[in-house]
Formats: C-alpha cells, sequence, structure tokens
C-alpha cells in the first residue's frame, strides 16, 4: 500500500509526498473526552481535517496515513507516547508530518508540539502544527516547531491547514521561510537585523509627526505581555522561618564548576553554607556581563549577605539561614529562563521548608 | 533683539589621507606631519609613546581595541575645543568649526593582557573596525578614511590615568588635524542656527513643539574618576538638564571610556538633533535638548525621569518627545520611566532603542518595559546578530595574546557589538530588528 501511489504518480515526474497527520480522540472521530484516554491507533488515508489537508496539498502531496490518540493518553506520558507515535509514523516513510491544528485545546496543543518536535529532531523530516495564541502549548514549542497561529475554533480550518501545507511545502523543498508576520507562524524567539532605506533617526521623527498629527503609525517594536505574580502572603512568625538567600547577579565559585551562562543563563547554582559565617572573597568569582563586579569581588556580601543573615539568626530575629544559597545570572535574560529557574528553585525551597527568600539582583 | 545661537560647520570633503613633510589639505587630500604629530601627544607625560597609523576603505586592514572615534574637528574662530577635556572650559556651539568629512581618527588601546578588558563580552581583541568585507559594508568607519593613534601608557601610570589619557590623545588627534583647514575655503558649510525656545518662533505657531531627552551616559559601568565627560568633568551623577543641541554637536560632551553604539563621532553627528534641524520650521518646533544619566540607584533614576520630564514639558512647552539611551537594560528601563512621566504630563513619547535582550522573552515583546501609553518605538535593531569577518592582512592595535580564541588576523565570527560604527544608540543606522 505504501508504495503504490509514490509509483502511481511517479508517471507524472513529480515526486507525490507522503504526509502523515496526528490527531486526537475528537479530530480522529472516535470520541469526546470519554475517550481521551485512548493510545495511538492508525488509520490508512486521511480523516476528519485530513480532507482539507489533501485538499491543500492537491497533487503535491498525500496523505497517506492518519494517527489518532487521545488527548490524556498523550499528555500523561509525553515522552513515551512522542516515542510510540514515532514508531507508527515511521513506517509510512512520511516526507512530512501534520499535527493538529489544536486551536486552543491545551493537552492537544502540547501533543501537537511534543510530536513535531520529536519528528523533526529524531527523524529528521519537517512537522508543522496550528494553535490559537493562547494556547500553553505555543509558549513551550514556539521556538522549536512552526506553529500556524489559528483562531480558537475549528471554525476556519481550510485557512488554518492551508497555512499550515504552504509551511510544510516550503521545508521540503528547503526553500527559505518568510517572516512570521507574512507566513502565519509564531515568532520562533529570533531577532535579526534588516537595513531599512531610512536611518532610525528619520524614522523616528517621521513616527512622532504621524502621531501627532493623528495619522496612523505602526510601532516597530511591541511591548510585552506580563503575567501577574500572586503575592505570597507574609512571614506571620519571623522567628520560626528559615529564610534562604537567592540571586541573579551571578556569584558562582571560583571557576564557576556548573558552567553557568554568563548571560541569558538556562542553569542554576546551589551552593552550601553550612558552617559558613561569611563568604571568602578567594572562593567566589561573578559570571554576569552586565555589571562592575569590582565591589562584589572585594566582597562578596554586598551581593549576598551571608553575614548579616548570619547576625540576624544570632539575635533570633530568624529561626535559620538556609544552608545552601542558588545563584545564577540575570543578564540579557529572558523571561522564559528565568521564570523556568525561579519555579524550580521555589519547588525546592519549598520542599525544604524555607518560608521566605531574599532575592538579590544588580 | 533676536537671539541666535548659530554654528557654521565649516567642511573639507577628504578624499585621501597621506603622510607628508607638513599637515596640510590640498586638493581633497589630508597630509599628516607624523613625527609633528606624535610629538604633540608625546607631550603627555601619562603617555610613552604614540604610534599613529592610517587606514582606508577598501583595506584589507582591522583596527583591534578601539576604544572611541572622532571626527577631526577644531573651532578656527575663537571658541574652544572639546572644552574642559582639552586645556580651558568655555562655551561651545557657536561659530565656525572646521570638519574634515570622510575621516575618523580611532583610538585604540594599548593593553596588557592583565589589564581588566574593556568590556567581559568582548573577546580578547577588543572592538574592531574593519576596513573592506562584511564588517566595512555595515560600519560608518569602515568607509572613512581613518588616522589611527595607539597611545601607549607611561611607566608607573595607573589604568585609570592610562585611559583618561587615552581619549585626550584621540581629541588632540581630531583637533589638531582639522586646524589644517583653518583659513581655507571649505568645500561646503552647514548651519545650525536654534534660537531660545522661551515663546514661539514667529511663522511656527502652528507646528507641534518636539524635545529630545537625550540620555548620555549611564551608571551601568563603573566610572572612572576625572574622566572628562561634560565640559571636562564627570557627569555620572548630574540631574537632567537643558543643553542647546549645538554643544552636544560642538565638543561639550566626550563619550566616557565605556560605552555601547556611541563614540564621540556619533554625538558631533548627532543624528537625532541633526533631523530635528532638518524638519524645524518645516514639519515641526524643535524646541530643545534635555541631557539626562541612567542611573544605578533607583532613587536617582526616580528623580532623573520626574525632573527631565518637567523640564520637557513646564521649561521646553514641548507636545512630543524623543528619547534615546545609552546602554543596556538598566538604560532602557530609566528610558521607560522617564517616557511614563512625560505621558503622565500629556508630553507625547517616542522611544527609539537597540534591542539589548538576546531573545524574545516568550511572548512577541523584545523590550524590558511595559507602559500601555509608549507605544511608539522605532527599532535600533540587535547587537547580538551574527556576523562573520574575513580574514585581513594587516591589523592595527595590540592584540592580547590568550590561550584560546581566534588570532586577530584571521576570520572572526562574532556578533555585531563588537564591531563599532554598526549599532548607533541615537539613530544613525539603518538597522531595524524583525522578528524571526
Amino acid at each position: 500500500m505504501q508504495g503504490h501511489a509514490k509509483q502511481e504518480n511517479r508517471k507524472m515526474g513529480a515526486e507525490v509526498l507522503r504526509i502523515v497527520q496526528y490527531l486526537n480522540q475528537f479530530f480522529g472521530g472516535i470520541g469526546g473526552e470519554d475517550k481521551a484516554h485512548v493510545g495511538p491507533q492508525v488509520k490508512s488515508g486521511p480523516v476528519g481535517p485530513g480532507r482539507a489537508v489533501q485538499e491543500a496539498l492537491g497533487e503535491r502531496g498525500e496523505v497517506v496515513a492518519t494517527i489518532i490518540c487521545g488527548d490524556n493518553y498523550f499528555a500523561e506520558r509525553i515522552e513515551d507516547a512522542t516515542a510510540e507515535v514515532i514508531n507508527l509514523l515511521r513506517f509510512y516513510q512520511p516526507d512530512a508530518v501534520i499535527a493538529g491544528p489544536a486551536f486552543d485545546a491545551g493537552r492537544y496543543g502540547i501533543a501537537c508540539g511534543a510530536l513535531c518536535k520529536g519528528v523533526k529532531d529524531q527523524l529528521g523530516v519537517p512537522a508543522v502544527t496550528g494553535m490559537f495564541r493562547e494556547n500553553p502549548a505555543v509558549d513551550l514549542f514556539r521556538k522549536h516547531v512552526y506553529i500556524i497561529e489559528t483562531e480558537d475554533s475549528a471554525r476556519r480550518m481550510s485557512e488554518a491547514v492551508s497555512q499550515m501545507v504552504k509551511i510544510v511545502l516550503k521545508l521540503v523543498g528547503k526553500e527559505k521561510i518568510g517572516k512570521p508576520s507574512v507566513e502565519g507562524y509564531f515568532s520562533q524567539g529570533y531577532l535579526e537585523n534588516e537595513i531599512s532605506d531610512r536611518p532610525g533617526a528619520e524614522r523616528v521623527v517621521s513616527m512622532l509627526l504621524a502621531k501627532l498629527h493623528g495619522q496612523s503609525f505602526k510601532s516597530e517594536v511591541s511591548l510585552p505581555k506580563y503575567d501577574r505574580v500572586e503575592l505570597a502572603p507574609g512571614i506571620k512568625d519571623l522567628r520560626s522561618a528559615t529564610i534562604a538567600l537567592v540571586t541573579d547577579g551571578g556569584l558562582v565559585p571560583k571557576g564557576n564548576p556548573d558552567r553557568i551562562e554568563d548571560r541569558a543563563a538556562t542553569r542554576f547554582g546551589v551552593y552550601s553554607l553550612e558552617g559558613k559565617d561569611a563568604l571568602d572573597p578567594n572562593d567566589y568569582e561573578v559570571n554576569h556581563v552586565g555589571y562592575t563586579p569590582v565591589f562584589v569581588l572585594q566582597d562578596p556580601h554586598r551581593l549576598v549577605p551571608v553575614d548579616v543573615m548570619r547576625d540576624l539568626e544570632k539575635e533570633g530575629v530568624i529561626k535559620k539561614l538556609h544552608e545552601k544559597f542558588y545563584s545564577t545570572t540575570g543578564a540579557v535574560n529572558i523571561v522564559e529562563n528565568v521564570k523556568k529557574m525561579g519555579q524550580a528553585i521555589a519547588k525546592e525551597l519549598k520542599n525544604e521548608g524555607v518560608s521566605g527568600v531574599i532575592l538579590t539582583s544588580t | 533683539m533676536e537671539v541666535h545661537v548659530r554654528l557654521q560647520l565649516d567642511i573639507f570633503n577628504i578624499k585621501d589621507i597621506q603622510f607628508a613633510g607638513r599637515t596640510a589639505i590640498k586638493d581633497g587630500v589630508l597630509y599628516v606631519d607624523r613625527s609633528e604629530l606624535q610629538e604633540f601627544l608625546g607631550e603627555d607625560k601619562r603617555l610613552s609613546q604614540v604610534d599613529v597609523d592610517l587606514t582606508h576603505p577598501g583595506e584589507k586592514c582591522r583596527i583591534i581595541q578601539v576604544t572611541d572615534v572622532v571626527e577631526p574637528r577644531a573651532k578656527t574662530n575663537g571658541g574652544v575645543d572639546f572644552p574642559g577635556a582639552l586645556g580651558k572650559i568655555g562655551t561651545v556651539g557657536q561659530g565656525n568649526t572646521c570638519v574634515l568629512r570622510g575621516t575618523s581618527v580611532v583610538i585604540s588601546e594599548h593593553r596588557r593582557a592583565r589589564d581588566a578588558p574593556m568590556e567581559p563580552s568582548l573577546p580578547g581583541h577588543g572592538a574592531v573596525i574593519d576596513m573592506s568585507g562584511t564588517g566595512a559594508a555595515l560600519s560608518v568607519y569602515g568607509k572613512t578614511h581613518n588616522v589611527v593613534v595607539v597611545p601607549r601608557s607611561a611607566n608607573g601610570i595607573g589604568l585609570h590615568d592610562y585611559r583618561i589619557a587615552l581619549k585626550i590623545a584621540g581629541l588632540k588627534t581630531a583637533v589638531y588635524l582639522a586646524q589644517a583647514g583653518k583659513g581655507l575655503k571649505p568645500d561646503e558649510i552647514e548651519v545650525y542656527d536654534l534660537p531660545p525656545s522661551s515663546g514661539t518662533p514667529k511663522g511656527l505657531e502652528g507646528l507641534p513643539k518636539v524635545a529630545y531627552i537625550f540620555q548620555f551616559i549611564s551608571g551601568q559601568f563603573e566610572s572612572i574618576p576625572g574622566y572628562p565627560i561634560l565640559y571636562g568633568c564627570g557627569a555620572e551623577r548630574i540631574a537632567p538638564t537643558i543643553l542647546h543641541p549645538n554643544e552636544v554637536l560642538d565638543g561639550a560632551i566626550v563619550t566616557p571610556y565605556r560605552t555601547m553604539g556611541m563614540e564621540v563621532f556619533g554625538l558631533q553627528n548627532h543624528s537625532i538633533i541633526k533631523e530635528l534641524y532638518r524638519r524645524h520650521g518645516k514639519d515641526l518646533c524643535f524646541v530643545g535638548v534635555v541631557i539626562t544619566v541612567a542611573h544605578d540607584i533607583e532613587q536617582e533614576n526616580e528623580r532623573a525621569a520626574t525632573m527631565a520630564a518637567n523640564l520637557v514639558k513646564w521649561t521646553l512647552g514641548a507636545e512630543g518627545v524623543i528619547l534615546t539611551k545609552s546602554g543596556g537594560g538598566i538604560d532602557e528601563v530609566a528610558m521607560a520611566l522617564t517616557a511614563q512621566r512625560c505621558e503622565e504630563l500629556g508630553v507625547r513619547t517616542f522611544l527609539a532603542l537597540v534591542h539589548y535582550p538576546t531573545m524574545l522573552s516568550g511572548g512577541d515583546n523584545t523590550t524590558l518595559f511595559n507602559v500601555p501609553e509608549v507605544d511608539a518605538i522605532v527599532s535600533l535593531g540587535t547587537p547580538h546578530a551574527r556576523i562573520t569577518l574575513p580574514p585581513v592582512e594587516r591589523v592595527i592595535g595590540k592584540p592580547i595574546d590568550l590561550e584560546e580564541g581566534p588570532l586577530a588576523s584571521g576570520e572572526i565570527k562574532t556578533t555585531l557589538h563588537t564591531v563599532r560604527g554598526v549599532i548607533s544608540q541615537i539613530g544613525s543606522s539603518g538597522l531595524i530588528a524583525v522578528q524571526s
């Protein structure tokens, strides 16, 4: 069956692309939430949205198989499920994989994102998916995988699918993929330079005149969307609290044993304070490109105030200084990295009975 | 009686520079008496010797350890050159200044391996200027005929003193060269004439009043005591104040030792000031410049933001204001805070910024701030874009021998940040960063 379609179309001189599509239990026609636990199964040819895919492909390709899997099944064992599905796909020797589109469905989005990344990394074959911008899987996978921006429901399925197919065809043909705003995918986290015909000075004055005259203008840079972090309730009784020191000023033991990056760090280090009343400047260095480290090198307490914390311990103001301090580098870092690290550090500290943190930065 | 603050630039378009027996300008060629210049620079006892070299656009030459670049300019009708930095403090911004266009003085630091690096993120060869290849194509200074000075420290001179002497040597060279134009007829002139902004100049009533907040120095980096920055004195802790734009163009401000995307050359040719001048009287009424500092102490930043906004609104009477920054993250936040205060007073803000974060921070944004009213932002590019500089045949400047790291003359895979004259915090380049 797999070789058949290829041979037939070879008569035309052009090789017909073999596409495998991944769908969840709902779009795969197996059932609703009640079937979300179902493991992967294969159907030959296109199923459900696969028909829109086939239409968009036209004669260029054929949806040779569809793999359907329950959202819960995948979400509960992401790595294993990815491996399982890839094994099933392998059999069909796909030229490309299309997953979803997942629209606003979170678990489905994660499955699509993880699968596409896995296909890309392990099979070396293009894989594209589509999601609504609020799907949590967007931020998780946008860097690794082309995710077409879709609406929040399947209302405009064929449009979403046709954009996905366009990118797939370009990837297979090794053509250059245009800018996110043009091709319709979420930006992948890169910033590149182009050269405008006008210097920045001219552009900013023009933008000013347009805005002051009430004309429409387009900002070249958009503002971030920060999420709100709920404040933890205050510590009622400091005298029974264990407080930890955490810093993003890049203080590390000499030699930077954990090889934390000096900018855009993705790792943090955990360093023992057991038996230490003070930090010896000879034992530490500063690993951070964004500030002059002279003062911290002279006296690390300026960044990680172990000495003062020990005094507070002795005076009974706090019960205990936590026996480890956490350190990473905030320079030129991005919210995604520091958020991950912050969450990991908080989890560890919470498990170890720490109730408060003094966070120092530079 | 109308007051005029009139600066006339007498410009010589230089097509070549050569060493010769006497410093002079003839038929578009600048001739330089190298030994006279070296002797003159050697009068500074903080230096033991100063090497002077020439390099031209198109040469397979790389200048390394670049700390600053200055356009040769000299006052020719009375007036003071780089007041306070070179001799007495006096006013600038009026009268005649001779300019040798098409040339630059490049200051290359003679670093020793154990010296604190200019910047931790630059490799052992420091910042570079290439005279041909990809680096030259993108850089302002790859297209000028360059006089490179490499001053060496005298024995027993501390690093700070040397780094001050280093800048002074570059400024002195710029003045020395431009003085060759004294008494000669310039190829062209440019006039910068902006009367005081009190009241609205006749005929300009209908035009929007626009100011510029120029953040010229940052507390991000260690300051060197005694380093001449504003009228020859340190300026790291000053509160915002008003300068006439001509003062910025005419040498009142010298960039500090460590800068990102700004050189003295850039200030002398300040793109935003020149653009505001260009459109003054036609599309807008340029009401003035507020200079400010980005501080590393929160309260001083709050003060700076509040005072700068007040000056723009209450003293200059601006309706719109342009803001730029001088460094990385802290400076961007300081600029945004200042913009926020301006918006609170009803002054519309327009930012031009260089993107220092390497990647998008989870979403579609590339800024470190989120002030909803500040929605008109121009991108000046990202310095983190990669560039491969081709190998060269000649290197000017002292390489530092490191255990690892590329040969200064070889191919260098680096980012735009390393090449001077590509990134401009004040908008002289056409770079614009786009998401991909």
